[in-house]
């Protein structure tokens, strides 16, 4: 395409006093592109028509709009995109509403963020979009809670579903639990479980197809174009999204020997308290009796770094459940419940008054220091400290409950058995359960296109387990329709670019296909990379990674980056003119620094920020032009990193900071101080300590001196 | 530290025995950080924390049985109203002290005041025939069918020299106002509360068994008491065993004679004078505005709040049976009472509660501070002014 640039300046909303509009004008003029207007309100009907009449009448393609923060007024400004290339400049939030008016500084700050917006759309072309991956087909796997409420969700909502069953009957865990935890007000009783009703209507829903006794064998290909092979042979199935529901298991209480698991007969686990009580009757295993009194050891295993660290959410309201199973089956059985702490959040506080109320006896105490032994007037004696009493107490019982916790049930077996390079299985986090965006974009993986709902992903009841079998369906549907239209999903929802190789250059690395945290890239047989476009998230940390540099977007590459930098004028070392080059990731610092200029903060004029997909594709040749071009100091805003991290891809920023540690060899190939770059966390709601970081760097840079490349 | 072995038949027997809540306590501890044994120094602020003493009483353990942990609970109510569980911690107490009561091992001191109780219907070891002594040359009339109030005055103020001043006045005030009243005598008993709160169950059925036929005979529908512990049980606790009367503690009867006009105070200024709210007039009973009414009521007077008033009136140490055991000088809740009336520079501390009375003039004139500082019952500064 020829491109034919319109550059469009808005002089509303404080933008027009704060800059010289005519100057802003000649530096678009030298740039030679086909139109310059400007309006005092570009977001108003006559502005955006001139816009929109120049696109139409095929005066303009390409269209840089020198206005407010590209994250307002979208709509307004919005294009076929398969047509038109835009680019917003933000002179409002990232310069008049953070610099002071007329002044000089402002102005070469405006002038500089006009060229490189500029070279942005110099150096983008319209995008081709994948429109190979058409299949809309849900698979669930794993016919739980969880499973049965995304198969459910995504049916009624037109999609056809595939519901895969290891078991012969749907239902999971639940299925074989006696009765329930309170559900309705006042969350007193226990209720007896409605799966039936449940069951019925999936068998007999006409859009899902329902395997029994089945798991998967093999699946292959991407979003949109799943080929899933099951067990028990018969043809694949294609589908264009995977909702990962196959839920838990029970952790191992053999390894809980010092808890009295297999050393004394009547020590049982929560789970066979409900197989013993659907089957009818809670009596000791060693002699079928009926209990005087019960015990329950709260955390076993749980919460204790020699078994499993964390806490499975339920086992506390479990053993609430369990004790009213023995107070209906005798209301004088004596119950006491040894815990740690109990938990029993959202309406179960109500429901723990109510077994409190029964008589059951709480003893605070570490349960992982109890010591459990034959009895002797009873068949167990337990021997703890009771912390409320503070003192060490020693009582028997009849039968004692290990409140065991939850385990993933991929902690051990992909499940999904996936056919990529990067492996067969999710990757996981510390513990087994897949990694996520945990906080913002739970049903999220590492696997586009695939969502964990339920108890695969994190400890919960079946109440939420249902919540998050709807949640992911929705992501699943999000996923087929944005993939069928060659479009990206979360967090560049929309986005119609994808990685192009120039493969003849590739030297089979594989730091692409390493380093994609989606797994992208399969591999053929001599290496090279093998790209799944709709795997694709669009981070572009391929791009970062690759040192051949081959890998670019048709909005996005290592050049148009480096261009950007390049069009930045540099004043010559007499001027005591600095300037920083601000590479920050689009998704929390962007924002940030456009709440800077939204509460009207100032910071040093001598910063360009340049917006990147992720921190995670920054290229070292980078800082390598900009030092040499005579830039005096880099700031790289990425999100905050760590177990909690927040990138809205996978640790992209701290993919960064290792990349970063690098360039020590550049810089000293420059000669240059490692100062002169600085990484920053940021978060969203950081935005006030902006100001304070660039006046500090500014600080040190002034220290350090000009960079002595200036001029060059 | 020796391992303890919890009795679950003990706790059992504190559960029949009347701790019906006792397994609703989650031992956050809040009743334990709200006492006021928590302000005081000494024995019993040593040894007595309410949240253990249930911990104990939940597992059957024992230990808690002396006179300085289970029963230096004054049954102030603190703790009742701030308990997140909405534990009955009082009624806990209580059934705690009833189990013990019935194996006959409640602390010595209290063994005179029980004797007293079940041979002269009083326990104030007075001989039931002098209960109207305090009426000599007063002419009260007899409560007769066509009376419209039984007055019915606590034991204290029948027997106790500096108490019968509180009868004389309400008797004062009430007449002032034109109200028809009466009292039976000599076959009048103890109301009871207190020992309850002992945990003497059986001697309490007693005494209210024997009341009730007595005023249901007389054909009382109505009684004005004189202390707020009367008040609580004729109110709250006799309509269950058969007692069932419009009860009125005499504050709100005057309090009432003061709106409607028929009674005017006049006289000399009264002066600042502050107020101690009774934890049974108070927390108990919900009264706390009709003290006050009268304390305006009175010429000159400035009603001078204490720090802690109302809701959060601090305890005087005499409920709960309180009042008839010992606390150490320097240990006392009153002490502590006559301190804050004094930094909220009154020269009057005004109550309307028999116990208190006692309680406050007593740390007044062992603190030395009865020239600064006057204890007084409403009625006897309402009389005054009559
Ligand atoms: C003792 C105990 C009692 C509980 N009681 C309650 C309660 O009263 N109320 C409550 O809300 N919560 C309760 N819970 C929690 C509850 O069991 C879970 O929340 C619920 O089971 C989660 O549902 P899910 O669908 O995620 O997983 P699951 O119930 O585990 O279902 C997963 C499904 O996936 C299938 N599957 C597994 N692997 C594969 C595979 N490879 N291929 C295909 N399918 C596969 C399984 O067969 C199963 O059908 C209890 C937990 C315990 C430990
Ligand atoms: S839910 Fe309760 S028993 Fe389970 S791990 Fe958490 S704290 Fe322990
Ligand atoms: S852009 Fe990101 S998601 Fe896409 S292939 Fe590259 S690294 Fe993977
Ligand atoms: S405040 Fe209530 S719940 Fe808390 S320890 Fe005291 S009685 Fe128990
Ligand atoms: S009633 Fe009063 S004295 Fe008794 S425990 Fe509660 S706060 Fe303490």
């Amino acid at each position: 395409m020829d491109q034919n640039i319109g550059v469009y300046l808005c002089s509303g909303c404080g933008i027009g006093e704060a800059i010289d509009f005519d100057a802003l004008s000649g530096v678009a003029e030298e740039s030679g592109v086909a139109k310059i207007y400007a309006h005092a309100c570009m977001c108003g009907a006559e502005g955006s028509k001139v816009i929109r009449d120049d696109i139409s009448s095929g005066a303009v393609n390409c269209v840089v709009l020198g206005a407010c923060s590209g994250r307002v007024k979208s709509e307004i400004f919005a294009f076929d995109p398969m047509q038109t290339i835009i680019e917003r400049v933000n002179l409002r939030e990232h310069v008049a509403w953070c610099q002071p008016a007329g002044h000089e500084d402002t102005q070469a700050m405006a002038e500089d963020y006009v060229r490189m917006g500029i070279v942005r759309v110099q150096k983008s072309t319209l995008p081709t979009p994948y429109l190979e991956a058409l299949d809309k087909t849900v698979l669930v796997v794993g016919g739980g809670s969880a499973g049965m409420q995304a198969a459910l969700d995504a049916a009624k909502a037109g999609y056809s579903v595939k519901l895969v069953e290891k078991e012969p009957e749907l239902g999971g865990h639940m299925a074989k639990w006696h009765k329930c935890l309170p559900l309705h007000p006042p969350y007193h009783e226990i209720e007896d479980i409605e799966l039936s009703l449940t069951i019925q209507e999936i068998e007999s829903y006409p859009n899902i197809e329902i395997f029994k006794n089945s798991t998967i064998e093999k699946i292959s290909g991407a979003p949109g174009m799943f080929d899933v092979a099951l067990n028990n042979g018969g043809a694949t199935h294609r589908v264009g999204s995977i909702v990962l529901a196959a839920g838990w298991k029970p952790y191992d209480a053999t390894k809980l020997g010092n808890l009295g698991f297999q050393k004394i007969p009547d020590v049982v686990t929560n789970v066979q308290i409900e197989e013993m009580a659907k089957a009818g009757s809670l009596t000791c295993p060693s002699d079928g009796k009926v209990p005087s009194v019960v015990g329950f050891i709260q955390c076993a295993g749980s919460r204790d770094p020699d078994h499993l660290p964390y806490c499975s959410a339920v086992c506390c309201r479990v053993s609430l459940k369990q004790a009213m199973y023995f107070k209906e089956q005798n209301e004088e059985t004596k119950v006491i419940v040894f815990y740690k702490d109990m938990r029993t959040p959202e309406q179960a506080e109500e429901f723990y008054k109510q077994v409190q109320k029964a008589g059951v006896i709480f003893v605070k105490t570490d349960t992982s220091k109890i010591s459990v032994n034959e009895g002797s007037e009873l068949k167990i004696s337990v021997e703890t400290i009771d912390e409320l009493l503070g003192e060490p107490i020693q009582m028997e019982v009849d039968m004692l409950v290990l409140a065991t916790g939850m385990q993933p049930t991929v902690l051990d077996d992909p499940i999904l058995n996936l056919e990529y390079r990067q492996g067969p299985a999710l990757p996981a986090l510390k513990y087994g359960f897949p990694d996520s965006h945990f906080v913002c974009f739970p049903y999220e993986t590492r696997r586009t296109g695939i969502y964990t709902a339920g108890c695969v992903r994190q400890p919960m009841t079946c109440t939420r387990s249902k919540n998050d079998g709807t949640g992911a369906a929705l992501k699943a549907i999000q996923c087929v329709e944005l993939t069928s239209q060659g479009k990206a999903v979360h967090p560049r929802a929309g986005d119609l670019s994808y990685p192009n190789l120039f493969i003849q250059r590739c030297t089979q690395c594989k730091r692409c296909t390493e380093e994609c945290p989606f797994g992208m890239y399969n591999e053929d047989i001599k290496g090279t990379p093998l790209p799944h476009p709709t795997r694709c998230r669009r981070c572009a940390i391929c791009m970062g990674s690759c040192p051949e540099r081959i890998i670019s977007f048709n909005n996005y590459s290592v050049d148009m980056i480096g261009s950007m930098i390049k069009s930045i004028s540099v004043p010559d070392e007499y001027e005591e003119k600095p300037r920083i080059i601000g590479l920050i990731c689009e998704n929390d610092a962007f924002p940030a620094v456009d709440m800077v200029g939204l509460n009207k903060l100032q910071y040093p004029p001598w910063v360009r920020f340049i917006p990147l997909r992720c921190l995670g594709s920054i290229n070292l040749v980078w800082i390598a032009d900009a030092l040499s071009k005579g830039v005096d100091g880099i700031v790289l805003f990425g999100c905050k990193f760590g177990d909690d991290y927040q990138c809205h891809f996978i640790q992209g920023s701290e993919l960064a900071d290792t990349r970063m540690s690098k360039i020590k060899e550049t810089l000293d190939r420059l000669v240059l101080e490692s100062d002169r770059i600085r990484l920053e966390q940021i978060s969203i709601d950081d935005y006030y300590r902006i100001p304070q970081i660039l006046e500090e760097f500014t600080a040190r840079l002034e220290e350090l001196g000009p960079n002595p490349y200036k001029g060059f | 530290m020796e391992t303890r072995i919890p009795f679950l038949e003990v706790s059992d027997a504190i559960v029949m025995s009347g701790a019906e809540t006792l397994y609703w306590c989650m031992q956050c501890g809040l009743c334990t950080g709200s006492c006021p044994w928590r302000l005081v120094p000494g024995e019993a602020s040593e040894q007595f924390n309410v949240r253990l003493v249930q911990r104990m009483g939940q597992l059957g353990i024992e230990g808690f049985e002396s006179e300085n942990c289970l029963f230096a609970c004054t049954t102030c109510r603190t703790c009742v109203d701030r308990c997140p569980r909405g534990v009955d911690i009082i009624g806990n107490i209580q059934g705690m002290r009833s189990m013990l009561a019935e194996v006959g091992t409640i602390p010595g001191s209290l063994k005179p005041i029980v004797g007293s109780l079940h041979s002269q219907g009083n326990p104030w070891s007075g001989p039931r025939e002098k209960r109207t002594e305090w009426t000599e040359g007063l002419s009260i009339p007899t409560f007769s069918e066509d009376t419209e109030y039984f007055l019915f005055v606590c034991c204290t103020s029948c027997y106790d020299i500096r108490s019968r001043n509180i009868a004389k006045s309400v008797v004062k005030a009430l007449r002032t106002a034109g109200i028809s009243f009466g009292i039976i005598g000599a076959e009048e008993s103890c109301c009871g509360e207190s020992i309850r709160k002992v945990g003497d169950e059986a001697l309490f059925q007693k005494l209210a068994e024997s009341n009730i036929s007595l005023y249901n005979g007389k054909g009382v529908k109505k009684i004005i008491v004189t202390s707020p512990h009367c008040l609580y049980t004729f109110k709250n606790e006799y309509p269950d065993l058969g007692g069932k009367w419009e009860v009125y503690h005499y504050t709100e009867v005057l309090a009432d004679a003061i709106k409607s006009g028929k009674i005017k105070p006049s006289g000399d200024a009264a002066g600042r004078v502050a107020l101690h709210d009774p934890c049974y007039l108070g927390r108990h009973n919900d009264i706390y505005d009709q003290p006050r009414e009268l304390i305006e009521s009175l010429p000159g007077a400035e009603l001078c709040e204490l720090s802690r008033n109302r809701k959060n009136s601090l305890c005087c140490g005499g409920g709960g049976g309180r009042v008839w055991m010992e606390t150490k000088a320097g240990e006392r809740f009153a002490e502590l009472r006559i301190s804050e009336a004094l930094d909220a520079g009154a020269n009057i501390l005004a109550t309307a509660c028999p116990y208190c009375i006692t309680m406050l003039e007593d740390s007044c004139n062992v603190m030395g501070k009865s020239d600064q500082l006057k204890v007084m019952d409403l009625s006897e500064l309402l009389a005054e002014k009559l």
